[in-house]
């Protein structure tokens, strides 16, 4: 059997750190149970990325929970495991061959048989009989997976107390004595590795006076984000991976003073959101593409309409129903199109969880200051993988509601008024018209999804056409100022230069980190706003570049093309993937190692 | 001071001469006017359809929506500023057809709003197909051997789906459709009032006197008790089978209030974060998100 190496291995020491995999049938609670041990790993101060792969089962499938834990900021998950805490015989068949050599496999062997188990000569099996453990201090089998986190601890040889305080916070409040025999139970697991794992290469400790951090997945980061900017509506339609954005407003919503609905369908959901900024509120609905899809009309109709919304489109793979709980970065090309004929759209896209925060807020900015839709352009992977992030506030946070009348009469804004009277649509300079809400006295207006005269009446002459439709897409001239420009990492001259957007950049930034230390050096522009298109940026980046590469999750190339259509220029590589799975660093690295010697080998 | 000519516009009605719109958009001046409603008090939101088109004929606030999705859009606003009286006009094509799922939703919820459907039985703005609501038997462009399907009766569903107030009324009957529509204005929670119209051009079969023939005032009936779901499920089953070539006297058409039931909750009832007015007060300075990042660290 093939060993896996820890790629960024032992020539590039970026200090400590472990990935430990648990592996089990759904339903047996194993995100939980791993939720727990990231939460104790960054309570000492480290740095976690943590990942639930799942089947879109409730119960019966292959679910795995992976953490990476490190001294080192890190970006992404990676493929080798150092501990594998196997809570069925699958989980050692499918990941036995992920552990590097002299990692450990910990399993109940009540479960596992371990000897007949083909190439655990390489690795250190470490048998604890949890199910038995957990009977014996809590009367449950339930805890067994609580003893399991504790010995993968002793494996790891960090201080149990870390998790046995999280423990105590997680059920002390529920009961105390649930608590004290969860923290029985992971002292007993514990204490059944360390004393064998003296000689393991693998561990870690607390980092001394680390500030604390918060551990959150996109959606959350998104949550938070949307909440500071002033959300107020948020109606949605569950489908996976956004499901938990609804949950997270509607877990909150009292405490917010907002309101969250959970509609008969997308479409009740994106109208409903085009009703409440009719309103004034703050809106927001999101989805994964295929939600998208069923929300494309009403789509439209906030473009026509002049309404100041916010759309998430979570990617997953698709189309139809695809692979419900896996990721890429295919519907690039479709928000950009999304409904019939032309209007202007923004589409931002958060990297990671802190890009995720502040587009949250930026988004509602944008939606106000243009009055059009703004797209919150994520995938799956991001929105569902978690990492500790520096606690979020709303210091930086600004609200800017564009030109909006929220209150009194009309006739006091000389500015909204057209002859003595207001006038919705109202052609201006930059595109975008006095609102006044309905409820302010003498706003008398229809909004409408027809083309519409400047009063807001259906109007069909040539004329009025082409004055509304300049005047809306005038507006994504002034959006090209407001937008978040792309992000640079790297130094200015490098071995070669990457582009991407989305969530690619953590696997890429992660490989950078590695190329470094090969002397390799490497620069990447991470588009943040993929609509309308930073082709300034992008172009001054690639004349910069000796080699160019774009990286993305879909099969088309779907950001390369628009390099191409909006740059006028080719790129020097693609590397992309499309089979449902993140990219991770490790291939990002062996691309770029194969790229870089052809470079120099022409140069030479 | 309000009076039925507070909403008049200057724009000239593009309805057909004898199109029982013209007596709904009175209708609804006339209960706005003497409900004492200004157009900072309330909003309409229309779908599409010839319905639609009166959003250019009445001088409000109001927004025209899509095909089949007024409600919706009209819930969006609902649940985000309980300071105004929301008004959804909707069509028997438009409501009953794309909009079916949002219409039962919309009972169920017993949101507050009232839902007027201008229920002509026919497509009117696309030159007269059958409507969800065509009566079986009725021979269209899109149906030239006749609708095989029983026609959608919005009043029944609308009951049997738990609906607070639902009324039926008749283009007809100005004075009738006023007094439904101030009810249905000042009803808390999801009010129905389906009129029954005629479409002069394309609907040859359901005209003004088809209906006259039909139509009676169902307050006037002795076992009158709009407040027992049961007896109000049964009148309006009177109308859930009609064929168009039945005798008047076997297809009557009962109007007026059918189901009325007190007391029941709206679904803003259950939100007392609307209690402080509109949702945009909340959003003139960002939110401080140390409470809410507690829970992650």
């Amino acid at each position: 059997m093939a060993s896996p190496k820890r790629a960024e291995g032992p020539n590039y020491p970026y200090g400590p750190e472990v990935r430990i995999k648990i592996g089990g049938e759904a339903g047996m609670g194993i995100k939980a149970a791993g939720q727990s041990l990231a939460r104790a790993f960054a309570n000492a101060g480290l740095h976690t990325f943590d990942v639930t792969e799942y089947p879109s089962l409730i119960r019966g499938g292959h679910n795995v929970y992976y953490l990476r834990v490190s001294e080192q900021p890190i970006f992404s998950q990676v493929k080798p495991v150092d501990i594998l805490v196997a809570l069925n015989q699958e989980t050692v068949d499918k990941h036995l061959a992920e552990v590097v050599d002299g990692g450990a496999v910990l399993y109940d062997p009540g479960k596992v048989d371990w000897d007949s188990t083909p190439g655990h000569e390489r690795v250190v099996g470490l048998d604890v009989p949890w199910e038995d453990i957990a009977k014996e201090v809590s009367g449950k089998k339930i805890m067994a997976n609580t003893v399991a986190l504790g010995a993968a601890l002793g494996a790891a040889c960090f201080p149990v107390e870390y998790l046995t305080d999280s423990l105590d916070t997680q059920f002390r409040r529920k009961s105390p004595e649930i608590a004290e025999q969860n923290m029985a139970c992971a002292r007993r697991g514990y204490e059944a590795t360390s004393a064998r794992c003296k000689d393991f290469p693998f561990t870690i400790n607390p980092v001394k006076d680390a500030p604390r951090r918060m551990i959150c997945d996109g959606n959350e980061a998104v949550g938070l984000g949307a909440l500071a900017g002033g959300i107020t509506f948020y109606a949605a339609y569950p489908m996976t991976p956004a499901s938990p954005l609804l949950h997270f407003f509607a877990a909150r919503d009292e405490k917010a003073g907002m309101v969250v609905k959970h509609t008969e369908d997308e479409l009740a959901a994106m109208n409903m959101v085009v009703g409440a900024a009719f309103g004034g509120a703050r809106a927001m609905c999101a989805s994964a593409g295929g939600g998208f899809a069923l929300m494309v009309e009403a789509f439209g109709l906030a473009g026509v309409s002049e309404s100041a919304v916010v759309v998430g489109v979570f990617s997953r793979t698709a189309p139809g129903t695809g692979l419900p709980t896996w990721t890429e970065q295919a519907d690039l090309r479709f928000v950009m199109h999304a409904a019939p004929s032309e209007f202007p759209r923004v589409i931002i896209s958060p990297g990671d969880r802190e890009d995720a925060y502040r587009l949250g807020w930026q988004a509602f900015n944008l939606a106000d200051q243009l009055q059009t839709p703004v797209v919150i352009l994520s995938e799956q992977y991001l929105q569902e993988s978690r990492a500790s992030v520096e606690p979020f506030d709303s210091s930086e946070v600004t609200i800017d509601r564009g030109k909006l009348i929220a209150e009194g009469d009309v006739n006091d804004h000389a500015e909204a008024l057209h002859d003595g009277v207001y006038h919705r649509y109202e052609p201006s300079e930059d595109g975008v018209s006095w609102r006044a809400l309905p409820g302010v006295r003498n706003a008398n207006m229809i909004v409408n999804s027809y083309e519409h005269d400047h009063y807001g009446n259906a109007e069909e002459t040539a004329d009025n056409r082409s004055t509304q439709h300049d005047k809306r897409m005038r507006k994504l001239e002034l959006a090209r100022e407001l937008v978040p420009a792309p992000q640079r990492y790297g130094p200015e001259q490098a071995d070669l230069s990457i582009v991407c957007f989305g969530a690619t950049k953590g696997p890429v930034r992660e490989a950078m980190k590695w190329l470094e230390g090969e002397g390799v050096s490497v620069n990447l522009l991470q588009l943040v706003t993929c609509w309308p298109f930073p082709a300034d940026e992008v172009n001054a980046f690639l004349d910069a570049a000796r080699t160019s590469l774009v990286i993305e999750g879909n099969y088309a190339g779907q950001l390369e093309g628009l390099i191409r259509q909006q740059c006028l220029r080719d790129v020097d590589h693609s590397m992309r993937r499309y089979d449902g799975r993140p990219f991770f660093p490790e291939d990002i690295f062996d691309t770029v190692r194969e790229l870089v010697p052809v470079r120099e080998a022409v140069a030479r | 001071m309000t009076d039925v000519h507070t909403y008049d516009i200057d724009n000239k009605i593009m309805w057909c001469p004898g199109c029982g719109n013209f007596g709904m958009l009175q209708a609804m001046k006339r209960a706005l006017a003497e409900l004492g409603l200004e157009q900072h008090q309330f909003s309409i939101v229309w779908g599409i359809g010839q319905h639609g088109n009166g959003a250019d004929f009445i001088k409000v606030q109001g927004f025209h929506a899509l095909h089949g999705r007024a409600l919706p859009t009209a819930t969006g606003l609902a649940l985000t500023n309980p300071d105004l009286r929301i008004i959804v006009q909707s069509g028997d094509g438009d409501g009953y057809g794309l909009g079916m799922g949002h219409f039962v939703h919309g009972v169920r919820r017993n949101i507050d709003i009232a839902y007027i459907a201008h229920n002509n039985q026919i497509y009117g703005l696309t030159t007269g197909q059958a409507s969800p609501t065509s009566n079986q038997g009725m021979r269209t462009p899109s149906t030239p051997h006749g609708v095989l399907e029983w026609g959608v009766d919005g009043v029944a569903i609308a009951i049997a789906q738990g609906a607070t107030f639902v009324a039926r009324g008749f283009a007809g009957d100005i004075e009738q459709m006023t007094d439904l529509f101030k009810q249905a204005i000042q009803w808390k929670g999801f009010a129905l009032v389906d009129v029954f119209q005629p479409c002069v051009v394309f609907n040859k079969e359901n005209t003004f006197s088809w209906y006259k023939a039909r139509a009676y005032k169902v307050e006037d009936e002795p076992d009158y008790n709009p407040t027992d779901r049961m007896w109000a499920l049964a009148k309006a089953e009177e109308t859930l089978h009609i064929r168009n070539d039945d005798p008047p006297e076997q297809s009557r058409i009962p109007v007026g209030v059918l189901y009325r039931e007190e007391g029941r909750p709206t679904y803003q009832d259950g939100l007392p974060q609307l209690a402080e007015g509109p949702l945009w007060k909340r959003s003139a300075q960002p939110r401080d998100v140390t409470p809410f990042v507690e829970a992650f660290l």
